[in-house]
């Protein structure tokens, strides 16, 4: 029976959880990008390190206000796409299709696009509102502006999953809910949102690890500045292997996020299960 | 079926080690094969992008056993794709970059010590102090020439014909520049009518402000006992406070350029909205392609503090130390970095030679464009303090820039600026002499 699984195993081996493995040992170890360096095993010294630097913590709480918000309000925006696409709309189809369009962009080519939107002379954005702020540039702005494009760039996985799980609400309820006199608002609150609760649940919980593990789309907008306002957890990481050259250091720094990111999701699924369980 | 599965492993395996041992360039030649040289080039300029591969060119056509292939880099990432290459053995043969990363490189073992096998004439042809840009530790107590410097760029003051001969003030030349004293009696006395004596942009400050710094004999970094420290004491607040005053004192700065990176002010320069653009020589090539017809600008050469020196980097060429050809690579360039070829990279990117033979060359001493003033500007570079800072570039962008920014837009005052420079500072410098 294994002989049959082994050409599924290997490359999954070999491709995911070897390097997984392999990322985890250095976390342990002071590797760094040296040709001369001997590595040696380092126990918890990384660790040590990694909580008594400031510039991790203050990177963390940047990464958990993305993660946070960014979640949040993609999925606020999507539901109320989703409820509206749901509707017996003219057009209908072309609206669901139009939705999804930012989802075949790649992450790349969405920052570049929102880089010429922000841009200081040339933007849409300054054009449009009469300004002349640099958005991605400024201190205190430049944080709010990439959210608006984290939320932008989700928003279509999380409206379709949602449309799908509104599409399987039995439509008796519905007509229950009618015959007994309940209101708009109240068939929303108490039949469409407890129906939706798993998919609501698993899309957020999905969406939430999505987020924190953001990179490509803030590296091509922002590189992490103004002054670090903007450098999530896997931008310093980055920062701290490919350009201070400290592998070793960033993989504990990529663990340690894993680990967060992990009991966070553990946590919802874990009540979800007890909730299903009763 | 068991066999088919150990043939699937079999051919994973063999890819593997297929991937592993693809490496750097094209390994051993057959005897009567050409060598084959991979050169990372990060020429971007449009006449220096030509400059470079006509020269590569006219290598492979006079030199059929060693062909040379240009590979275009960026100077966004060329650091980080270093490390990358390096690190999975497939790195260029030749390497063109700054003589800042090349410290991190050298003492990290990646890059040749080229000391012993620099040709003669080129050794004699660049002087001294251009050496001292690339001459670093290796990492195990020693030191060595971790590449050859060409190009070096010095800061000096782009101006407003017009508007400067309107303000009557006084024409600084080379043998008798402006002080900053000067610098900032003339921005005053040119900001009138809504027009600005002067435009810093300040987007990316921290190379510009140390490199002007050595004006006043400010180094910000100190070495003592082994341990390198960073200083921020009277000599180091001179430029700091100059450049503060001139945008929140005497208001002769205009505030809009404060933000934007060191080509953006142009399109209001051009418009005439500021009168002076301090930059690095190689601005000129712009202002001499994009500006309107009729728009009169000058060169004016670079400030004096208690001195004129700058701080100098330079742009260099490498050789990795896992190259298989490092003889031929040498030999490429020494041809790549003679006199009257690196007359021509000069040309093509606005920047100084370190050649002697091409500093004299007709091209880059010509009146035209303010060649003159920006040649002659080379006699004040010296090595900038920072080169040989070991986690300078983590000093850079997690203190001194953020820091720099806030101080330049007033968010903080200098002694607070100079509190974080040192204390942040020195944190960060700690990790890299355990």
């Amino acid at each position: 029976m294994w002989v049959l699984m082994l050409p599924a195993l290997v490359p999954v081996a070999l491709f995911s959880v070897g390097p997984l493995l392999y990322g985890i040992g250095l976390a342990f170890t002071d590797a760094r990008n040296a040709r001369d360096h001997e590595t040696s095993f380092v126990g918890l010294e990384n660790l040590v390190q990694l909580l008594a630097d400031d510039d991790f913590w203050s990177s963390f709480r940047i990464g958990m206000i993305w993660g946070v918000s960014v979640t949040v309000l993609q999925f606020l925006a999507a539901l109320g796409l989703a409820l509206l696409l749901n509707q017996d709309l003219r057009l209908r189809n072309v609206a669901r299709v139009l939705a999804v369009v930012p989802w075949a962009m790649p992450p790349v080519v969405i920052g570049l696009m929102w880089k010429l939107v922000y841009h200081p002379d040339a933007g849409i954005l300054n054009g449009l509102l009469g300004t002349d702020v640099n958005w991605l540039a400024d201190f205190s702005l430049a944080l709010p502006a990439i959210i608006v494009v984290g939320v932008w760039t989700g928003m279509p996985q999380t409206t379709v999953v949602l449309l799908a799980g509104l599409q399987g609400i039995p439509r008796e309820l519905y007509e229950a809910g009618e015959v007994d006199g309940a209101c708009r608002w109240r068939r929303f609150w108490s039949i469409t949102l407890p129906q939706l609760r798993p998919v609501i649940v698993a899309i957020t919980s999905l969406d939430f690890v999505w987020n924190v593990n953001q990179f490509g789309l803030v590296y091509v907008l922002t590189q992490g500045g103004p002054g670090g306002r903007t450098r999530l957890p896997m931008l310093f990481a980055y920062e701290e292997a490919f350009r201070y050259r400290y592998a070793g250091y960033a993989s504990m720094l990529g663990l340690a996020m894993a680990v967060v990111v992990l009991a966070v999701l553990g946590l919802c699924l874990w009540r979800q299960m007890r909730e299903t369980a009763r | 079926m068991r066999m088919k599965s150990a043939l699937a492993a079999a051919a994973v395996i063999a890819l593997a080690a297929g991937c592993g041992s693809g490496g750097s360039g094209g390994g051993q030649a057959e005897p009567g094969e050409p060598v084959k040289l991979t050169f990372l080039s990060l020429a971007w300029q449009k006449e220096s992008l030509a400059a470079n591969k006509q020269l590569v060119e006219e290598w492979n056509k006079a030199n059929a056993g060693i062909q040379v292939t240009y590979v275009q880099g960026s100077w966004d990432n060329v650091n980080d794709q270093l490390v990358t290459q390096f690190a999975g053995g497939t790195a260029p043969d030749v390497i063109h970059n700054d003589s800042p990363a090349l410290s991190g490189f050298a003492a990290d073992g990646y890059l040749l010590d080229l000391s012993g096998r620099l040709p003669a004439d080129l050794k004699a042809d660049i002087p001294r102090p251009a050496w001292d840009t690339v001459t670093f530790g290796d990492g195990k107590g020693g030191q060595g020439v971790y590449g050859v410097p060409f190009l070096q760029e010095s800061q000096v003051v782009i101006a407003n014909r017009k508007l400067l001969d309107a303000s009557g003030v006084r024409l600084p030349t080379p043998d008798n520049p402006w002080t900053w004293d000067e610098f900032a009696e003339a921005a005053r006395k040119m900001t009138k009518d809504g027009v600005f004596g002067v435009a810093w942009p300040m987007k990316s400050p921290v190379n510009k402000t140390l490199n002007l710094a050595l004006n006043f004999g400010g180094t910000f970094f100190r070495t003592a006992g082994g341990r390198t420290t960073v200083k921020v004491g009277p000599e180091e607040k001179q430029v700091l406070q100059r450049i503060h005053d001139q945008l929140y004192k005497d208001r002769s700065a205009d505030p809009a350029a404060l933000g934007q990176g060191t080509a953006d002010p142009l399109p209001a320069f051009y418009k005439g909205e500021f009168a002076m653009l301090p930059a690095g020589v190689y601005l000129r090539q712009q202002v001499a392609e994009q500006a309107p017809d009729g728009f009169e600008w000058v060169t004016l050469p670079p400030l004096k503090g208690t001195t004129t020196q700058q701080g100098a980097v330079s742009q260099t060429l490498s050789i990795a130390r896992d190259s298989k050809h490092p003889d031929e690579a040498m030999k490429f360039i020494a041809f790549f970095l003679n006199g009257p070829n690196q007359a021509r990279l000069a040309k093509g990117d606005w920047l100084l030679p370190t050649s002697v033979k091409a500093a004299s060359d007709p091209a880059i001493t010509t009146k035209e464009n303010g060649w003159d003033v920006a040649t002659a500007s080379a006699k004040d570079l010296v090595v900038a303090p920072f080169l040989r800072v070991n986690g300078f570039d983590e000093w850079k962008s997690k203190v001194a820039t953020p820091v720099l920014q806030e101080f330049y837009s007033n968010k903080i005052s200098i002694d607070e600026a100079a509190r974080r420079l040192v204390a942040d500072g020195d944190k960060v410098l700690e990790r890299y002499q355990r």
